[in-house]
C-alpha cells in the first residue's frame, strides 16, 4: 500500500490516539489535533494528504473546520466522522466538498478504504494538474 | 468495494494511452473515462442508497424493536449518498439536471424535521397538590399521578394525602444536563448491556449530585409541611414516580422506575433525585428501546405521599388475566406493604372473589372449596374483602376498564388506594387452544419438570442460562432461556433478547410476569429447585402453559409457538418512521419514457434515486452523440442472439481492430472476459418464450398493470427490451429489463483476491407481492446453492460474491446468466402448488450440465 500523510481531528482523545496508533501500524504517517485551529496549522504546512474530521467539536466545529481546510488547501481530501448520525451535517458537509462521510463507531478496514480511496482521488487531482501544466509549458516553450 | 472502485477509476485513467494517433481521439476517450468515473460513482451511491432503504423497510417490517438512532443514521446515509449521485449526475450531464438540487433540498429538509422533532411540552405548576389532579393535567403530573388524584375524588375511596413534583419542576432541575444526558444515550449501542450498565450509573451519579434549583428546593419544603400538618409532624412519606408521555395501549411501564419509601423531611431531596434518576435506569432504558419510545418522549413526575402504616397490602385485579371474561377477580394479599407482591419476593396468596356483589370466594385452585386458606384468612377477613372488591369495581367503572390496583389496609382497616392502572390482558385466547393438541400429539420423553405458575403463555427452546446478579447479565446469550431464583424487575433489560424465563418464586402479579406477558416472551414462575435442576447450557424446551420444562428440543410442541406481537406498535419511533418513509420509498417515475420523467415530478428519495440511475445510463450511452462521435458508442449485438442486446466498450473490452463507429458487433468481438461469461450463461439453454400462464397469474398482472398505467403490456416501452452491457477487458455492468423485471449485474475480475468481486440486484415484476417474493425465494435459493451470499427484502435481492478466484467467478456469472433470461416471467406461474421446487430442481439440473458441457467457455476462446 501506498504511503500517505493522515491527520486525525477530534478532540475525543481517546478515539484520537487508538486511531492514530491503528492506522499507523497500517504504514500510513498520521498525526492528530485536538481542534480545529491545531488542525488547520498543521494543515497549513502542506504536508497533510487527508484528514479525518469529527463534526462535533467544542469551538470550531467540524463544518467549520472543513470550510477553512478547503480555502486553505483544496486539494486536501477531507472524510468526516460524528458521534451519532445528523442529517444536517452530513449533507453539509459533503456540500462544502467532503469527500465522505462516516459514522462512529467506526472499524479499522471501512476507514481504511475510505482512506486509500480518498488519498487516490488526491492523487488523480494532482496528475491532472501536473499534465496540465506539462501541456502549457510545451505549448508554450520558453 | 470502493477500493476496487477507485482501483478501478485509476486503472481507466492511468490506462497506457493508444499510440499517438489522433489527438482529438484522445480527448475524448478521457472525457469519457471522467464521465465513466463519475457513473461508476453514482452506481456506487446508488446501491448505497438501496441498501440503506431496504434497511429501513427491514427493521420497519421486521416486528422487531429498532431505535432511533438506527433510523437516524440509515436516513443520513441516504440523503448523502442521493446528493453525491445528483452530484455525478450533474458533472455527467454538463451542467444539466441543475434542477434536481431544489427537488432534494425540499425533501431532504422535511426528512431533517421529522428525524429531529422534539416532542411537545407544556408547562405548568411545578408542584400541583394530589387531590387537585385529574386527567387534564396527566401532561403535568404524569400518568399514574392524574389517575390517583382522580380516585381520591371518587366517595368512599381514600388515597394518601400528597403532591405531585410536576414535569416542569424537572425540565427546571435538568435544565443543564438534558443535552449531556441524551448524548450518552444515543452513543450507546444497543446490544452492548455492560455499557448499558455503566452509561445509567453515570447518568444517575450525574443527577443524584446536581444541585436541585432553590426555588423547587423552597417550594418542596413548603408542601412537605403542609402535608405535616394534615397527618403528623416528622411524617414519612414515599416517592413514587409518574411518567408521562407513556401513552401506548397494551404497554405497562410496569416496575421499570425507582420508588423511595419512609423519606423524611431530610431526605426529601435526595430522594426526589432518585426518583427522577430512575427514568436512566438499565431496565427503563431497554425498556424504551424495545418499545419505539425515545428518551425525551418519556417526562419523569414525582407524587410524594404520606407513608401508610400498613398491616396487609396487596394487589387486586379486577378481572382474571388469563380470562377476561370470566366473572372472577383476584386478590393478592401479603403481610405489610405490597412491595414483595410486585418485585417477586414475597410469599403472597392469591384469592379468587366474584365480581357480583357480595362478593365472596370462587374454590381456590389450591384448595378446592375451602376458599382462602387459614394464613390469609389471618390477614383479611370476608367483609375487608368485600370492602377491596367494591372500591376495586368503583375504580374500575370510573376508568371504564379491568385495573390493576395497588392497595394497602392500616392498623385500623382503613383501606388505601396505592396506585391503579390498565389491567395487562392476554389477548391471545386461541392460544392455549391450539397448544393442547400438539402436546398431546407429541409423544417421547415426559417432561423434565412439571409445575409452576404460567406467567406468560407460549413454547420456546433454548440453551438454560443460570442468572444470579447484575454481573451475570453480560454473560446471558441471545435467545437463551433464563433461569433466575426470583422474578425481581431488575431482569427485564433481559426480556429484550433472552427466549424464555423461569423463576423458583413469583407469581402472576409480579411486574416481570407483566413485562414478560407484553413482550411475548414465555415465562414459568414458582418453579421449586429449579436453579439446581437445570444446569447452565442444557437445550430445553419451555412449554409455559403446561407448565412443563422438556429436556432438548421438541419441534412436536414449538409448531404451536404464537406469532409474537410488533412490541413498537403505535409507539412515537414507529410513528415517526412512518412518516419519514412516506418521503423516501414509495416510487412514482416508473417509466423513463412517460412525459412525467423529470425532476419536478420527484416527491421521493426513491424518485430522485431512480431519475438519477435512469439518466446517468442514458448519459453514458448518449456520449458518443454528445461528444460528435460519428454515431453513439453502444453497439448492437447481431447474430444468433436472443432479445436486444447493446454493448458499450468503456475501455478494452472489445477485440483491437473493431470500428468505434460500428453500429453492431458479433459476440466473437467480445473480449470482456466477465461479459462472456454472462453470456455463456444466456446462451446455454433456449428460452422457451413466456410460459403459459395461469388465469390468476395473468389476471393479477392485469391488476397491476391497471394500477400502474404506464406499464400496459400492450404498450412495451423502449427500455423494456433493450439491454446494456458496459464492457472493459475485466469488467462488466449488465442492466437488463426482461418483462418487468429490473437485474443488474456488475463483476470485476482481477488476479487479486482482494479486488474481484459479482454482484447481483434483482427487482421487481408486475405481479402481486406473493408471487414477486416467490420468485426471489427461488432465485435465492439457487443462488445460495451456487454459492452466493444473498440479502432477501420482500421482492427485492441481492447476491454477491468477493474475494474468490477469476475462474470461480466466471462460472457463477454464467449461472446469473442463465437465471435472468430463465427466471423471466416465472412470476406468471409461480402459484402454482409445487411449483417453486419443480423449477429449483429443472435450474440447478441445467446448471450443473452446462457446467459439465462447457466448462470456462470464455477461456477457452480467448
Amino acid at each position: 500500500m501506498k504511503q500517505f500523510n493522515v491527520l486525525i481531528v477530534d478532540d475525543e482523545d481517546e478515539f484520537r490516539d487508538l486511531t492514530i496508533k491503528r492506522l499507523t501500524k497500517k504504514g500510513l504517517i498520521v498525526e492528530g489535533a485536538e481542534s480545529g485551529r491545531k488542525a488547520l496549522d498543521i494543515i497549513k504546512t502542506g504536508r497533510i494528504d487527508v484528514v479525518v474530521l469529527d463534526v462535533k467539536m467544542p469551538g470550531m466545529d467540524g463544518i467549520e473546520t472543513l470550510g477553512h481546510i478547503r480555502a486553505l488547501q483544496p486539494l486536501v481530501e477531507v472524510v468526516l466522522l460524528t458521534g451519532h448520525a445528523s442529517v444536517e451535517s452530513g449533507i453539509e458537509g459533503m456540500k462544502l466538498g467532503a469527500f465522505d462521510y462516516l459514522m462512529k463507531p467506526i472499524e479499522l478496514e471501512p476507514l481504511l478504504e475510505k482512506l486509500n480511496d480518498a488519498y487516490e482521488k488526491k492523487r488523480l487531482h494532482e496528475e491532472k494538474i501536473e499534465q496540465a501544466m506539462i501541456k502549457k509549458h510545451m505549448a508554450m516553450p520558453s | 468495494m470502493r477500493r476496487i472502485v477507485s482501483f478501478l477509476k485509476s486503472k481507466l485513467v492511468r490506462a497506457p494511452a493508444p499510440p499517438p494517433a489522433v489527438p482529438p481521439e484522445g480527448d475524448l476517450r478521457a472525457a469519457f473515462r471522467k464521465r465513466y468515473a463519475h457513473f461508476r460513482s453514482l452506481l456506487t451511491a446508488n446501491n448505497n442508497t438501496l441498501q440503506a432503504m431496504a434497511d429501513l423497510e427491514q427493521v420497519f417490517y421486521s416486528g422487531q424493536s429498532y431505535r432511533m438512532a438506527v433510523i437516524r443514521s440509515k436516513i443520513t446515509t441516504i440523503l448523502v449518498n442521493v446528493y453525491k449521485m445528483i452530484r455525478d449526475l450533474i458533472a455527467m450531464g454538463d451542467g444539466k439536471y441543475q434542477e434536481l438540487i431544489p427537488v432534494f433540498e425540499r425533501i431532504s429538509s422535511k426528512l431533517e424535521l421529522i428525524v429531529d422533532r422534539k416532542p411537545e411540552y407544556q408547562s405548568g405548576p411545578m408542584i400541583v397538590p394530589l387531590a387537585e389532579c385529574n386527567s387534564e393535567q396527566h401532561h403535568l403530573v404524569g400518568d399514574k399521578m392524574a389517575r390517583l388524584g382522580m380516585i381520591s375524588r371518587l366517595e368512599g375511596i381514600s388515597v394518601p394525602p400528597g403532591f405531585v413534583v410536576s414535569a416542569t419542576a424537572t425540565r427546571h432541575f435538568l435544565a443543564d444536563h438534558l443535552d449531556e444526558i441524551n448524548r450518552r444515550l444515543q452513543v450507546l449501542e444497543s446490544d452492548d448491556l455492560d455499557g448499558l450498565y455503566r452509561t445509567c450509573a453515570e447518568l444517575r451519579e450525574m443527577i443524584t449530585t446536581a444541585p436541585l434549583p432553590g426555588d423547587l428546593q423552597e417550594l418542596l419544603q413548603v408542601h412537605y409541611s403542609r402535608l405535616e400538618k394534615i397527618s403528623q409532624p416528622g411524617c414519612r412519606v414515599a416517592l413514587r414516580s409518574s411518567a408521562l408521555g407513556e401513552d401506548s395501549r397494551g404497554i405497562s411501564f410496569a416496575g421499570l422506575y425507582n420508588t423511595m419509601l419512609d423519606a423524611d423531611r431530610s431526605t426529601l431531596v435526595s430522594g426526589y433525585k432518585e426518583v427522577i434518576a430512575g427514568k436512566y435506569g438499565a431496565r427503563a432504558i431497554a425498556y424504551r428501546r424495545r418499545r419505539g419510545y425515545r428518551h425525551e418522549d418519556i417526562e419523569m413526575c414525582v407524587g410524594c405521599m404520606v407513608m401508610i402504616d400498613a398491616r396487609v397490602g396487596g394487589v387486586i385485579y379486577t378481572r382474571d388475566p388469563a380470562n377476561r371474561d370470566g366473572d372472577v377477580l383476584h386478590v393478592i394479599v401479603t403481610s405489610g406493604l405490597g412491595k414483595g407482591v410486585v418485585d417477586g419476593t414475597g410469599d403472597s396468596e392469591l384469592i379468587r372473589l366474584q365480581r357480583r356483589f357480595p362478593h365472596v370466594s370462587t374454590d381456590n385452585s389450591a384448595t378446592p372449596s375451602l376458599g382462602p386458606s387459614a394464613a390469609a384468612a389471618s390477614l383479611v377477613n370476608e367483609e375487608l374483602l368485600s370492602r377491596l372488591a367494591v372500591a376495586a369495581l368503583k375504580i374500575e367503572a370510573a376508568f371504564g376498564e379491568p385495573q390493576d390496583i395497588e392497595w394497602a389496609l392500616d392498623h385500623n382497616d382503613k383501606l388505601y388506594i396505592l396506585q391503579s392502572r390498565p389491567l395487562q390482558i392476554d389477548d391471545d385466547e386461541t392460544g392455549a387452544a391450539s397448544v393442547e393438541p400438539a402436546a398431546a400429539a407429541d409423544p417421547g420423553e415426559p417432561p423434565l419438570i412439571r409445575g409452576g405458575v404460567c406467567v406468560s403463555r407460549g413454547v420456546c427452546c433454548g440453551e438454560i442460562c443460570r442468572v444470579e446478579s447484575e454481573q451475570d447479565l453480560g454473560t446471558v446469550a441471545k435467545g437463551a432461556i433464563v433461569v433466575v431464583s426470583h422474578p425481581l424487575p431488575e431482569w427485564a433489560p433481559l426480556l429484550n433478547q433472552v427466549a424464555g424465563i423461569i423463576a423458583e418464586t413469583g407469581s402472576e402479579a409480579g411486574h416481570l410476569a407483566t413485562v414478560s406477558r407484553e413482550f411475548g416472551v414465555p415465562a414459568l414462575f414458582g418453579v421449586d429447585g429449579a436453579m439446581s435442576l437445570l444446569t447452565d447450557g442444557l437445550q430445553i424446551t419451555l412449554h409455559a402453559d403446561d407448565c412443563a420444562v422438556y429436556r432438548g428440543r421438541r419441534d412436536g410442541l414449538l409448531v404451536a409457538r404464537p406469532v409474537a406481537k410488533d412490541p413498537m406498535a403505535g409507539s412515537p419511533v414507529q410513528r415517526l418512521l412512518t412518516e419519514a418513509m412516506q418521503l423516501v420509498t414509495p416510487l412514482n417515475l416508473t417509466d423513463p419514457d412517460a412525459a412525467q420523467f423529470k425532476p419536478s415530478w420527484c416527491e421521493t428519495i426513491h424518485d430522485i434515486t431512480r431519475f438519477c440511475h435512469e439518466k446517468s445510463v442514458t448519459a453514458m450511452f448518449s456520449f458518443g452523440r454528445t461528444h460528435h462521435f460519428d454515431e453513439g458508442r453502444a453497439k448492437r449485438l447481431v447474430g444468433e442472439v436472443p432479445l436486444e442486446w447493446w454493448v458499450v466498450d468503456l475501455a478494452d473490452g472489445l477485440r483491437p481492430g473493431i470500428d468505434d463507429d460500428a453500429k453492431t458487433l458479433r459476440i466473437e468481438d467480445v473480449v470482456s472476459v466477465p461479459m462472456q461469461a454472462i453470456w455463456n450463461g444466456l446462451i446455454a439453454y433456449p428460452w422457451q418464450g413466456p410460459p403459459p400462464v395461469s388465469a390468476r397469474g395473468f389476471g393479477s398482472i392485469i391488476f397491476q398493470s391497471t394500477m400502474r398505467p404506464e406499464i400496459d403490456p400492450s404498450v412495451a416501452s423502449r427500455l423494456t427490451v433493450k439491454n446494456y452491457f458496459l464492457v472493459s477487458k475485466h469488467f462488466c455492468h449488465l442492466s437488463v429489463r426482461l418483462g418487468y423485471h429490473y437485474a443488474l449485474i456488475e463483476a470485476y475480475l482481477s488476479d487479486l483476491l482482494t479486488e474481484s468481486y459479482v454482484t447481483f440486484r434483482f427487482k421487481g415484476g408486475a405481479a402481486d407481492m406473493g408471487r414477486k417474493t416467490l420468485r426471489v425465494q427461488l432465485l435465492a435459493e439457487t443462488l445460495e446453492h451456487y454459492g452466493f451470499r444473498v440479502e432477501l427484502q420482500a421482492d427485492s435481492l441481492l447476491a454477491r460474491l468477493k474475494k474468490r478466484p477469476a475462474d470461480y467467478l466466471e462460472t457463477r456469472l454464467q449461472v446469473l446468466g442463465y437465471l435472468i433470461l430463465h427466471s423471466r416471467q416465472l412470476d406468471m406461474i409461480m402459484d402454482q402448488v409445487g411449483s417453486l421446487e419443480r423449477y429449483r430442481d429443472k435450474f440447478f439440473a441445467e446448471i450443473d450440465s452446462m457446467f459439465a458441457e462447457a466448462p470456462l467457455h470464455a477461456l477457452e476462446e480467448h
